[in-house]
């Protein structure tokens, strides 16, 4: 929405000659054209009052309080943050298991998507059929289902560990080895690399061939090409993508949720932030805990995503920042 | 940023994509929150009582039986009924509570007796008991006592349960091991695990057929074993009963017996959720420590030479103990207390609804009942009616009151906590001062 400036241009006063015509009167007509477009906001404003701010502003609330659901909070002050960031073994554990699963599962899904993109960039027919197909898992990814069974295929005697095992890699289930199993959902979120790779895909076609083309002229090989052209051209979409796959990734919960039954499990090693949030929230009925959950996740993720732009000036390149 | 113009349209902003982040963090709580009430209210004829549950479907519909006849019986009374599977039944009560107010009877856990009375959730059922307007001289006194809190009567247990032991004879008569009988100890069960795993049985994998599931994961498992030694779980509601010396021999016996590889594996263990996918129900383990009502899901699974049979003693002292498999209590709020009781006195103690209902709750705890139910069993039903019989003719120490609002998740809590010992991320002792540790804070709060 743009916003109408009610004062006159910068010199529009000292501009010679007669004064515009209609010049304050109109101002004051734009001024009276704004209330439509606060009525027709008037049910987004509510919505986002009533399902967003006001839900926020009592979980910031109940995170100074013990709230265990039916009797009333309690304040407690900065307890629930003292006692989880020392007091609580777990709450650690539960941080060091989702930054090793951001570190390792980001990096993985981008790379894969981007060398999806490049693939189908350069392909002529099939293209579509191709994109569709491999956009297809993100689409399906998010459910229960497709977790399960992600689940049962790397179960004891399940398809992974079978034809691991023909190939003489003895790996024994995934899901019941506490170092494995954080894999398993790794891998379930890096299969779902359709959404990076279509925005991937798009921002490739956005690059203009003649500066391809005047590489090669100029001798640059695929691999050149690729470092000096590809990457510094794409790295605004690569930021993009970076920074929303951090904050997915810092929220996972549906894939550990159905690897691990709901536990976490086994022996903590898919206790996901999220899932100890859950757990704490609806399993041991310590609203107020879970609520001081979200908040410092919400300051993490506002955190990592801060430090991303700062540091994205050093290696984004806009188109028209030329000669920086 | 500069986009080309194509990509502005599907890319949202900077500060459009950081709020949505945060949003989604608190939307995700908040949504997840979705009240459902029953219907209810009074009709402009009479009372509306509104009634709900958790289980299965065999169980739901007797129950609606039940209470069609309960209607039958008070036409000015109508009841709305609604049930769940467990997991979200307690959810959703809770959130019912959390909204102000549970239904006017509804089917409780015995974790949540303490919790919800003490929050003000359930109606004192006391003079209600005193007065007659609920029954219980068919029940055994110290098992009503089992729905008090703080000497308040909350809620009247619904069918009585116990743990005990499945296991599968033919294995143990082939392995040589005398069939288990009240009075066998902890040292004769970790022998019978050590020989039929000698056996050298294949399981459908191939692998070899271990004792037992390890019980180390299992708080109700820990309670019996302490309890055959005199101790208890709980000193009081806020004081844990157990040391930090008891939780570390117990959870060694456990780590010994499957280092040697005589119970189940850990992982076999940790993917263990139901009958189905626990190690004996998956034919890996000879015999598994269970609660009677579920009980008969291994025969039907596994054969009916599995049986059922008591747990292991510590110089011939049980601690088995009979528990209330579910309570009934009545909501804070009911507009109609005495129609509320009065559905709750026939749920117990009417006959009629005793046939209909039968064991679909374990043995009802109205003696009379539960002896003419009895007659009508057959096949793993009778095998755990029998075995309640001869346990109280062992003779058990007396049920601990209602345990401690932070029960629930201290139980959840010892499983984990334990797997970490399996996986050898920690020593039992290392493991039992940090449940110890969790279990103070949640007893605390």
């Amino acid at each position: 929405m743009s916003t109408v400036s009610a004062k006159a241009p910068a010199g529009a006063d000292r501009a010679p000659g007669p004064p515009r015509p209609g010049g304050p009167k109109r101002r004051r007509v734009r001024r009276e054209k704004q209330w439509p477009a606060y009525v027709f906001l008037t049910p987004w404003m509510l919505g986002a009052a009533v399902l967003t701010l006001v839900p926020m502003a009592v979980s910031l609330y109940l995170s100074f309080t013990d709230y265990n659901l039916f009797e009333a909070p309690r304040w407690v002050g900065l307890r629930n943050y003292t006692e989880m960031l020392t007091e609580d073994p777990r709450y650690w554990r539960s941080v060091g298991t989702t930054l090793l699963y951001v570190v390792v599962a980001v990096p993985l899904k981008l790379v894969l998507a981007l060398g999806a993109a490049m693939l189908l960039k350069n392909l002529g027919r099939g293209r579509s059929f191709y994109r569709s197909a491999f956009y297809a898992p993100s689409l399906l990814g998010a459910s229960m289902t497709v977790a399960l069974v992600w689940r049962a295929l790397f179960n004891d005697g399940g398809t992974v560990p079978d034809l691991l095992g023909a190939i003489g890699v003895d790996s024994g289930g995934w899901v019941g080895d506490p170092d494995l199993t954080v894999f398993v959902v790794v891998l379930l979120t890096v299969w779902q690399f359709g959404a990076p790779m279509v925005i991937f895909l798009a921002g490739l076609q956005q690059i203009s061939p003649d500066l391809y083309e005047a590489a090669a002229l100029d001798g640059a090989g695929r691999w050149r090409q690729f470092v000096s052209i590809t990457v510094p051209m794409l790295s605004p979409v690569v930021f993009f993508n970076l920074v929303l796959e951090m904050i997915q990734s810092f929220q996972v919960f549906t894939p550990a949720f159905a690897i691990s039954g709901g536990t976490g499990g086994p022996a903590d090693s898919t206790m996901f932030y999220t899932l100890y949030l859950y757990e704490r929230g609806f399993t041991a009925s310590h609203m107020g805990y879970a609520a001081a959950m979200a908040w410092l996740l919400l300051i993490a993720i506002g955190v990592v995503t801060l430090v991303l732009f700062r540091t994205s000036r050093s290696w984004v390149f806009y188109a028209d920042e030329e000669g920086r | 940023m500069s986009e080309p113009p194509e990509c502005r349209r599907h890319l949202p902003g900077r500060r459009a994509f950081l709020a949505a982040a945060g949003a989604g963090v608190g939307t995700a709580l908040a949504g997840s929150l979705s009240a459902c009430s029953a219907t209810g209210g009074g009709s402009s004829k009479g009372v509306t009582l509104t009634f709900s549950w958790w289980g299965n479907d065999d169980r739901a519909e007797r129950t609606e039986r039940a209470v069609r006849l309960f209607e039958k019986e008070n036409p000015r009374v109508r009841v709305a009924t609604s049930n769940a599977d467990f997991g979200s039944y307690m959810q959703k009560l809770a959130t019912q509570a959390a909204g102000g107010g549970i239904p006017d009877v509804a089917q409780l856990d015995y974790r949540q007796v303490s919790q919800y009375a003490g929050g003000g959730a359930l109606l004192s059922l006391s003079a209600a008991l005193s007065e007659g307007a609920i029954r219980s001289d068919e029940m055994d006194a110290e098992f009503v006592r089992t729905g008090t809190y703080e000497d308040e009567q909350y809620a009247l247990p619904m069918g009585r349960g116990i743990t005990g032991f499945a296991y599968d004879t033919r294995l143990y008569r082939k392995a040589g091991v005398a069939t288990p009988h009240p009075g066998w100890t902890w040292r004769e069960w970790a022998a019978a695990n050590r020989r039929i795993t000698a056996l050298g049985e294949r399981a459908p994998d191939g692998r070899t057929v271990g004792g037992a599931n390890d019980g180390g994961v299992n708080e109700d498992v820990f309670e019996v074993w302490l309890r055959s030694r005199g101790g208890r779980l709980y000193a009081s509601q806020t004081r844990l009963g157990f040391t930090e010396d008891d939780l570390t021999e117990f959870w060694t016996f456990c780590d010994d017996l499957r280092d040697d590889g005589v119970v189940a594996r850990a992982e076999d263990t940790s993917q263990a959720t139901s009958t189905e996918t626990s190690p004996m129900g998956r034919r890996l383990a000879a015999a598994d420590f269970t609660w009677d009502a579920p009980f008969p899901g291994y025969p039907a699974l596994l054969g009916e030479q599995v049986r059922f049979a008591p747990v292991p003693t510590t110089g011939g002292r049980q601690g088995a103990y009979f528990k209330p498999s579910m309570l009934l209590g009545v909501g804070a709020h009911t507009e109609h207390p005495k129609e509320a009781t009065a559905l709750v006195d026939f749920l117990l103690n009417d006959p009629r609804a005793g046939d209909i209902l039968g064991f679909s709750r374990s043995t009802p705890p109205n003696r009379t009942i539960a002896a003419r139910v009895a007659k009508t069993l057959k096949g793993a039903e009778l095998d755990i009616y029998r075995y309640a019989l001869r346990m109280e003719e062992y003779g058990l120490d007396a049920p601990p009151t209602a345990p401690p609002r932070g029960d629930v998740a201290i139980q959840t809590a010892f499983n984990r906590t334990y797997q970490r010992v399996m996986y050898g991320l920690a020593t039992p002792r290392q493991a039992a001062r940090e449940l110890i540790d969790e279990a103070k804070r949640e007893l605390r709060s």
